[in-house]
């Protein structure tokens, strides 16, 4: 297997491979309309998008900004996701639709599960492969590795992976393509992406 | 009518959790469903409440939505109309 691409954002900044890019620098609070505006993309459903989706769907941009996946079919593609704290912070905010403003929305309720995003990513590319999502304490690079070998198994050709958390104003997304090819990825090279 | 207007864009502007956007990037003539502001059956159930709830406005026939929520300025026809 081999990383074909990676991006991490966190409050340091937004990396794609590795190497910091100043030209979608976190600016302000409303970082991930800045970066969605910076790409010019033309996805209404994004201003939908609950926290964690939109920072699945800007990573997953930038990826794409700088390495094709045309070449992967429909079926292709799994999905492989974790974070630590699952829909939290919508989960908040749609009990508080509910008990301070009257009812419950339904547009908050639809993102009271994390798996949410992989389905909005799903959606926007089109890949119908195996989709997860795990809630884990914290990124385990060994039981990603696991995982992606079982798709692999299974016949995927590459597998688009994701740490994503929001929490108590507390970001993190880390996402990266893993394709089907010689070789091997160790725990230590995958966590020295996720540090990176 | 176009003081309603900017209060109807506002108002669905924190209905629909849409917080990256502002009042000026929603057009009075824009789709609001499809292309627009890309809204679906699950935000037609928010138009509902929220014109129940702001303007006592209940929607008796379903089959009305289709035309009602439109656009910011089909929305504010029916209320102007209803109230």
């Amino acid at each position: 297997m081999k990383i074909l691409v990676s991006c991490k954002i966190s409050d340091q900044g937004v990396y794609l491979n590795g190497e910091i890019q100043q030209k979608y620098a976190k600016e302000t609070d409303n970082w991930k309309k800045d970066i969605y505006s910076k790409l010019e993309l033309d996805y209404p459903k994004f201003y939908k998008m609950d926290a964690l989706a939109k920072m699945a769907f800007i990573g997953f941009e930038l990826m794409e900004s700088v390495c094709s996946f045309e070449h992967f079919e429909d079926n292709d593609v799994s999905l492989l996701f974790a974070n630590r704290n699952s829909s939290y912070d919508t989960d908040l905010r749609f009990i508080e639709s509910y008990t301070e403003k009257g009812s419950p929305g339904p547009s908050l309720f639809v993102y009271t599960l994390p798996n949410i995003l992989t389905g909005e990513l799903a959606i926007r590319k089109k890949w119908f492969g195996e989709n997860i999502f795990f809630i884990q304490e914290n990124f385990d690079a060994e039981f990603f590795i696991d995982q992606i070998n079982f798709y692999f198994r299974k016949g995927s050709k590459a597998c688009l992976c994701g740490w994503v958390d929001s929490a108590n104003d507390k970001e993190e997304c880390f996402l990266f393509v893993v394709e089907n090819t010689e070789g091997e990825i160790t725990p230590e090279e995958l966590t020295k992406y996720y540090k990176q | 009518m176009s003081e309603l207007k900017e209060t109807l864009k506002a108002q669905i502007i924190e209905q629909l959790n849409l917080e990256d956007l502002t009042v000026a990037d929603i057009a009075d003539d824009a789709p609001l469903f499809g292309e627009g502001l890309g809204l679906d059956s699950i935000d037609a159930l928010e138009f509902i409440v929220l014109l129940e709830q702001n303007y006592g406005i209940k929607i008796a026939d379903p089959s009305e939505g289709k035309e009602i929520f439109q656009s910011v300025d089909s929305l504010a026809a029916y209320i102007e109309k209803n109230q």
